[in-house]
């Protein structure tokens, strides 16, 4: 039984002047999986990211996300269709609370547009109730609900990343795209956010895309491996084949895991 | 025993009580506060650096003026019109320039401002050219576009006078144009705390993180360069209801920039700080023309310049977040 | 209407937007080329060719100002509002040696480069780098130089008010050639100004320094940690900012005349040039303020005198929509 593919990418190029930064990408990640995406400095990840979630236009190839072809759309729309990334640098808005920053990616709030404020304001203020309890609950769910009132900017390091976590999740996502998700913090933290992954994938259903370097992360928690260099996809499967794999090996300049 | 102190400057506080000097001050301090309002919107809540305040001024009193004068239309309808009328314009303008970089940005709306002021100095037939437009004294439409308001101007002061003979007449513009204001603080305040108001705030800070969560980031800066719009709108309409004239002089660069220093005066991200940062700011500046210090006319503007472009220095040096601003919400340029 | 999200799956055509995307340069001038073509055609090729000279003397004046603002701005990420008055405070202190002290203009000239250049390093030294230091944003920098603008407008308004003087110079004798027509001091103008400007770009393209500069314009982060002494390097910055600002005050004070507003008005041009040529780049500045300058005069054989400038800055406006980079500006993202 085939699981489904959620996400198609195929030949996607992106150019920086004369660069070719990806060079024809093409893989799938099948729904409900976790998958990692690795590959040597300069591979062309992050830049495939930005363009699979609509942050930089394409020049050729096609991304299909549950069989809509978004390879158009910009950021924003993307991320409606549940296609929520992170960023290497957290981006905690950190001149405003906890608190908001969850309420934020929450999705339908009417209160977000001016017409509703002005004509229908009981509605805005029932869904405001609704997500500020949703909020809570999550903030709880990931240790941080004593903070949701601190500038989001008073967050240690480690917590900024739980709060980038729980944040994606209001958005109700399909699939997560996280980039880097364990760059910078220490390995308690990490473990949480590791089992955080596999209880949504599991309880919610969501799938997980991520960029990482840390190969032990990579080999024992992800369920299949994408391998970039070049710009190019140069192996994909089950972390045990791919780290066999001698193109692999060969990228890595003979240093596997 | 007298002591022979002949004193260089002669500071006259009767100014100080002269209700002239007030209602002139709170005119101007006022029409600043309207169009700053726009400007806390746009750069203390947006995180969009709009420098073209003054273009929006010049098109909103403009467009009323060539209503009524060219197009016969009343004064009360010219206005909403002409609103509706800027408002198109920033949104024409925001649609190409938004998605710039925050430092273009400021260049294209400080140059569109400039075209505006420009296009009105020489499309003659249009708009008068630096005579600008006040009557009409010949052809069809034989009126000034502030006809109207001096007949309601004159009933109000006609009925005040019967209990405050002294009053002075630009109380009904007075009260019109802080009305606005405290109109304006109260809504904007309003809008700040509601959903809407948060994805502003996310703007602001990290547009790239707020398109991640799903929000049209660009249509948000719209709506806020929109706003503005219209509120500089309304200061275009009550400067030219003031000096009873528009002109292009009027409009110049430097009432941006002057909007500016009342902005950080009164503090980034506090709607209220604006309208204390206008009244303070106007005091000063008009309270320096009864220093009666032994110099010209020329060397008093010249004072001007120097205490607004000391404000500015002195503020973002020591103190960036104004009067009442919050540091922890100065996020610009960061 | 999504920003720039477009995908063209046409692996293996050439993609016509794409060289364009790529050849930038080749675009501009083949557009600039065609434009002049169809004058040429329409107006007979003694009118484009005049209108053209004329071009050069004011793009000259564009490129002086534009080079030594990109610098600036390149290397210290500081929009520099204060750039036009240092242009004025160039004229104004020419004016003192030519006028006041009746010294020849050479030395006028030399004097207000030199003079100039002290004031852009007394403000770095009080203002910028202590800024830098505090960690200042780009937002509050460029308030400060707002303000820097005006105390530097109030002293030349406080010593030489607001009278409009002139340089000891010839403004009416002309030379002609090959059926052209340009004033004596025009000619002088681009004479002193091109010189200057090709030694200039000599630094830039083949001195140590230059590179050094180049290196900090690209990334100052990365300049200083390679060991380059960033600080001897942003001095000389300011040198050559403050003298060419300076000469190009002095010069444009020659051409026409002086007054407190002189700077200040060519900043918006001077800045379009700066854009246009991407921002950092000296010899894009220096290109597109003198096309820039012949594109302006041309516009004056379609349109009215008048509206020259106008025509400038939407020129500015459009080119910053089209390509924000500039025309000479690597694609980087926005």
């Amino acid at each position: 039984m085939a699981a489904e593919a959620l996400l198609e990418v195929e030949g996607v190029v992106k150019r920086f002047g004369g660069i070719h930064a990806v060079d024809g990408a093409s893989f799938t990640v099948d729904a409900g999986s976790v998958t990692a995406l690795i590959g040597p400095n300069g591979a062309g990840k992050t830049t495939l990211f930005n363009v699979v979630t609509g942050f930089d236009p394409a020049d050729a190839g096609s991304v299909r996300f549950d069989g809509e072809e978004v390879a158009h759309l910009g950021a924003h729309r993307i991320a409606r269709r549940g296609m929520v990334r992170t960023f290497q640098l957290t981006r905690a808005l950190a001149a405003m609370p906890v608190i908001d920053n969850m309420m934020l990616a929450a999705p339908d709030q009417p209160g977000e547009r001016l017409l509703n404020v002005l004509l229908r304001p009981g509605a805005v203020r029932a869904r405001e109730r609704e997500i500020t309890e949703e909020a809570m609950e999550l903030l709880e769910v990931f240790g941080l609900r004593e903070k949701a009132d601190d500038y989001a900017g008073t967050l240690s390091g480690g917590q900024r990343k739980l709060l980038e976590l729980a944040r994606a999740l209001m958005a109700r996502p399909r699939m997560l795209l996280l980039d880097e998700p364990m760059a910078g913090i220490n390995p308690t933290l990490g473990r949480r956010l590791l089992d955080h992954i596999q209880r949504l994938r599991k309880e919610e259903g969501v799938t997980f895309l991520f960029v990482e370097h840390d190969m032990e992360v990579v080999m024992n928690h992800s369920d299949r491996v994408i391998v970039m260099a070049e710009g190019r996809v140069i192996a994909a499967g089950e972390p045990h084949e791919v780290r066999a794999d001698q193109a692999v090996v060969d990228a890595y300049l003979g240093t596997p895991a | 025993m007298t002591l022979p102190l002949e004193l260089p400057l002669a500071f006259t506080l009767e100014a100080f009580t002269n209700v002239g000097f007030w209602s002139g001050v709170l005119v101007t301090a006022g029409i600043y506060a309207v169009v700053t309002l726009g400007l806390q919107l746009n750069v203390g809540y947006t995180g969009i650096v709009n420098f073209g305040q003054a273009g929006f001024m010049a098109v909103g009193g403009y467009t009323m003026a060539i209503l009524v004068l060219e197009a016969g239309l009343s004064f009360w309808l010219a206005m909403p019109l002409a609103v509706l009328v800027t408002m198109a314009f920033g949104v024409l303008i925001g649609l190409p320039s938004l998605r710039l970089r925050t430092d273009y940005f400021a260049i294209v709306t400080l140059a569109m401002a400039e075209v505006v002021r420009l296009a009105a100095q020489n499309a003659q037939g249009l708009t008068g050219g630096n005579k600008g437009l006040y009557c009409n004294f010949e052809g069809v439409n034989q009126t000034c576009f502030d006809e109207a308001w001096q007949s309601v101007n004159d009933s109000i002061l006609g009925w005040v006078e019967g209990f405050w003979p002294d009053v002075d007449p630009l109380l009904p513009l007075l009260l019109v144009v802080w009305a606005t204001v405290v109109i304006g603080i109260v809504a904007l305040n309003y809008i700040q705390r509601t959903p809407w108001g948060r994805v502003l705030r996310a703007v602001r800070e990290d547009e790239d993180a707020a398109r991640a969560l799903g929000k049209n980031t660009l249509l948000y800066k719209l709506q806020s360069l929109a706003i503005s719009a219209v509120l500089g709108a309304l200061a275009g309409f009550y400067l030219a209801l003031f000096l009873t004239t528009i002109q292009p002089d009027d409009y110049e660069p430097i009432v941006t920039f002057f909007a500016f220093g009342v902005l950080i005066l009164g503090g980034l991200a506090s709607y209220t700080g604006v309208a204390i940062g206008a009244v303070l700011l106007w005091t000063l500046l008009e309270g320096m023309r009864f220093v009666e210090l032994p110099i010209s006319e020329e060397r008093t503007a010249a004072l001007r310049f120097a205490l607004v472009g000391l404000v500015l220095i002195l503020l973002m040096a020591f103190r960036p977040q104004g009067i009442f601003g919050k540091r922890e919400e100065m996020v610009l340029g960061r | 209407m999504e920003a720039g999200a477009r995908a063209e799956p046409a692996p293996g055509g050439v993609d016509l937007r794409e060289s364009a995307r790529e050849h930038p340069v080749a675009v501009a001038f083949g557009v600039i080329g065609l434009i002049v073509l169809a004058l040429i055609v329409a107006k007979g090729v003694h009118d484009v060719a005049q209108a053209s000279l004329n071009g050069l003397t004011l793009g000259t004046i564009y490129a002086l100002g534009a080079v030594g603002l990109t610098l600036v701005y390149g290397i210290l990420r500081l929009v520099n509002f204060a750039h036009g008055d240092f242009l004025t405070f160039g004229a104004y202190m020419a004016y003192l040696v030519n006028v006041t002290w009746g010294m020849p203009l050479a030395a006028a000239i030399a004097f207000g480069m030199g003079a100039t250049a002290a004031l852009g390093l007394l403000s770095e030294r009080v203002m910028w780098r202590p800024m830098r230091a505090k960690g200042a944003g780009f937002l509050q920098l460029m308030l400060m130089s707002i303000g820097l603008a005006f105390i530097i407008r109030s002293v030349i308004q406080w010593f030489w008010g607001t009278e409009i003087r002139t340089l000891d110079v010839d403004v009416t004798e002309s030379v002609s050639f090959l059926g052209l027509r340009i004033g004596q001091t025009e000619l002088m103008v681009v004479i002193v100004g091109i010189a200057i400007l090709a030694a200039v770009a000599a630094v830039v393209r083949f001195t140590l320094l230059g590179k050094r500069m180049r290196a900090l314009s690209d990334n100052l982060a990365l300049a200083e940690t390679a060991g380059i002494d960033t600080r001897r390097v942003i001095l000389y910055t300011w040198l050559f900012a403050g003298a060419l600002a300076g000469l190009a005050g002095a010069l444009a004070g020659a051409l026409t005349n002086l007054r407190p507003e002189l700077g200040f008005e060519l900043l918006l041009p001077i800045f379009a040039a700066v854009i246009l040529g991407g921002i950092g780049n000296p010899f894009g500045a220096l290109t597109a303020g003198l096309v820039l300058g012949v594109v302006i005069e041309l516009s004056t054989l379609v349109v009215e005198p008048r509206w020259k400038v106008t025509f400038g800055f939407l020129a500015l406006i459009i080119a910053l929509v089209i390509r924000p980079q500039g025309i000479f500006g690597k694609a980087k993202a926005l």
